[in-house]
C-alpha cells in the first residue's frame, strides 16, 4: 500500500519538472486549466441532476426493491446470492447509493461472509453505467442504446463470474 | 435514454401515488440536492486535475503519452486524431491508477472531440471501456472492509481484478460484434 500512495506525488513531480524544464509558466498554466472546470461541470450539470433525481425515485419509491425481488429466482439460477440483487440493480445508476447498500450488506452479514465478498466483487468490478453516460454524452443527440446495452450486459456477466470466482478462489 | 427515463419515472410516480405521495417531491428534491453537492465537490476535484492536465499538455508529456499508445489506440478507436487519442490515453491511465475524479474530465473532453470529428465509434468505445471499469485496485471496497473489521480485506482483490478484466474484454468484444451486425444491416 505504501507504493500506491507514492503514485500521485511522483506523477506531479515528474510532469511539473518536465514542464519547468520546457519553460512552461506553471502558475499561469495551472490556472488556465482550472478555468475549464466550471464551464465543463455547468454543461454536465442538467443531465447529472436528471439522472440523480431519477435514481433517487427509483430507489425510494420501492420500484428497485420490487424489481430486485422479482428477479431473485433468476439470480439464484445464475449463482448470484439474492441478498445482493438490490446492489446489482442500483450500481448502474448511482455510486453513492450502491456504496450505501454495500456497507449495509457488510454490517448485516459481516465483511468476510460469502455474501459480503460477492457484493464487494460486484461493486468493484461494475461501473455506474447510466451515470457515466449522462455526463459523457451530456447534450448529444446520439443514440445511446448500443453502448449502454453492451456495458450493462458485460457488467452483469461480470457479476455472475465474480460470484463464481468468490466461491472457487 | 429518454425511454429509460420515462419508464422508470412513471413507474416510480405511480408507486408513490399508492404508497406515500408526500415522499415523491421529497425524493426528487433529495436527488437534486445530491446533484448540487456532487457538482460542488467535483468542481474542486476538476480544478486540480484540469490544472494538472494543462501543465502536462504544455510540457509535451501528453503528446508523449499519445505517441506511445498510438498503435493500440488507432486499432481500438479507429482514428488518427492526436488530441483525442492523448485525452483518451490520459483517461484510461487515470482509470487504471484509480485516481479519484481524474478520468472524468478527460473522458468528457475526449468524447466531445470524438463526436465533433464524427468518430462516433471511438466515443462509444471509450464509453464502454469506462463503463466496464478498469480500476486495478478496488481501494474503496478494501478500505470499507478494513473499517468494518475484516480479517483479510484484500482477499477480494484477485476475483475483482479477473472479473473487471473479463467485463472490459467482453464489453469491447460485444461492441465490435454489435458494430459489425449494424453495418451488415445497412
Amino acid at each position: 500500500m505504501k507504493f500506491v500512495s507514492l503514485i500521485v506525488p511522483l506523477l506531479f513531480l515528474v510532469v511539473f519538472a518536465v514542464a519547468l524544464f520546457r519553460r512552461v509558466k506553471l502558475y499561469d498554466c495551472f490556472a488556465e486549466g482550472a478555468k475549464e472546470a466550471a464551464p465543463l461541470l455547468l454543461s454536465v450539470f442538467p443531465y447529472l441532476a436528471a439522472m440523480l433525481i431519477l435514481s433517487e425515485l427509483f430507489e425510494s419509491s420501492g420500484l428497485a426493491r420490487m424489481i430486485a425481488d422479482f428477479l431473485t429466482p433468476f439470480y439464484r439460477l445464475l449463482g448470484i446470492p439474492p441478498e445482493i440483487s438490490s446492489l446489482v440493480l442500483i450500481k448502474p445508476f448511482s455510486g453513492s447509493g450502491s456504496l450505501a447498500l454495500l456497507s449495509e450488506l457488510f454490517t448485516a452479514y459481516g465483511p468476510d461472509s460469502y455474501i459480503a465478498r460477492c457484493a464487494a466483487v460486484a461493486y468493484g468490478s461494475g461501473e455506474t453505467v447510466f451515470y457515466i453516460s449522462a455526463i459523457y454524452f451530456a447534450g448529444t443527440k446520439k443514440k445511446l442504446l448500443r453502448p449502454i446495452a453492451v456495458s450493462l450486459l458485460a457488467n452483469f456477466a461480470g457479476v455472475v463470474l465474480g460470484c463464481l470466482l468468490v466461491r472457487i478462489l | 435514454m429518454n425511454a429509460i427515463f420515462t419508464a422508470i419515472f412513471f413507474a416510480a410516480l405511480l408507486l408513490f401515488l399508492f404508497t406515500d405521495p408526500d415522499l415523491f417531491l421529497a425524493s426528487m428534491l433529495k436527488g437534486g440536492q445530491k446533484a448540487a453537492t456532487l457538482t460542488l465537490s467535483l468542481l474542486s476535484v476538476y480544478c486540480v486535475w484540469l490544472g494538472f492536465f494543462k501543465v502536462m499538455e504544455r510540457s509535451g508529456a501528453m503528446r508523449g503519452v499519445a505517441r506511445i499508445t498510438a498503435p493500440l489506440a488507432r486499432k481500438l478507436f479507429r482514428t488518427r486524431d492526436e488530441e483525442a487519442i492523448a485525452l483518451s490515453a490520459g483517461n484510461l491511465s487515470a482509470n487504471l491508477l484509480g485516481l479519484p475524479g481524474a478520468p472524468t474530465p478527460l473522458g468528457i473532453r475526449a468524447t466531445k472531440r470524438f463526436l465533433a470529428t464524427g468518430h462516433d465509434f471511438a466515443a462509444e468505445m471509450l464509453f464502454v471501456l469506462n463503463a466496464t471499469s478498469l480500476q486495478l485496485l478496488p481501494t474503496t471496497v478494501i478500505a470499507l472492509r478494513l473499517a468494518m473489521g475484516s480479517l483479510s480485506p484484500a482477499d477480494i482483490f484477485l476475483p475483482t481484478l479477473l472479473t473487471t478484466a473479463f467485463t472490459t474484454l467482453l464489453g469491447v468484444f460485444l461492441l465490435l460484434m454489435a458494430q459489425k451486425c449494424g453495418r451488415r444491416r445497412k
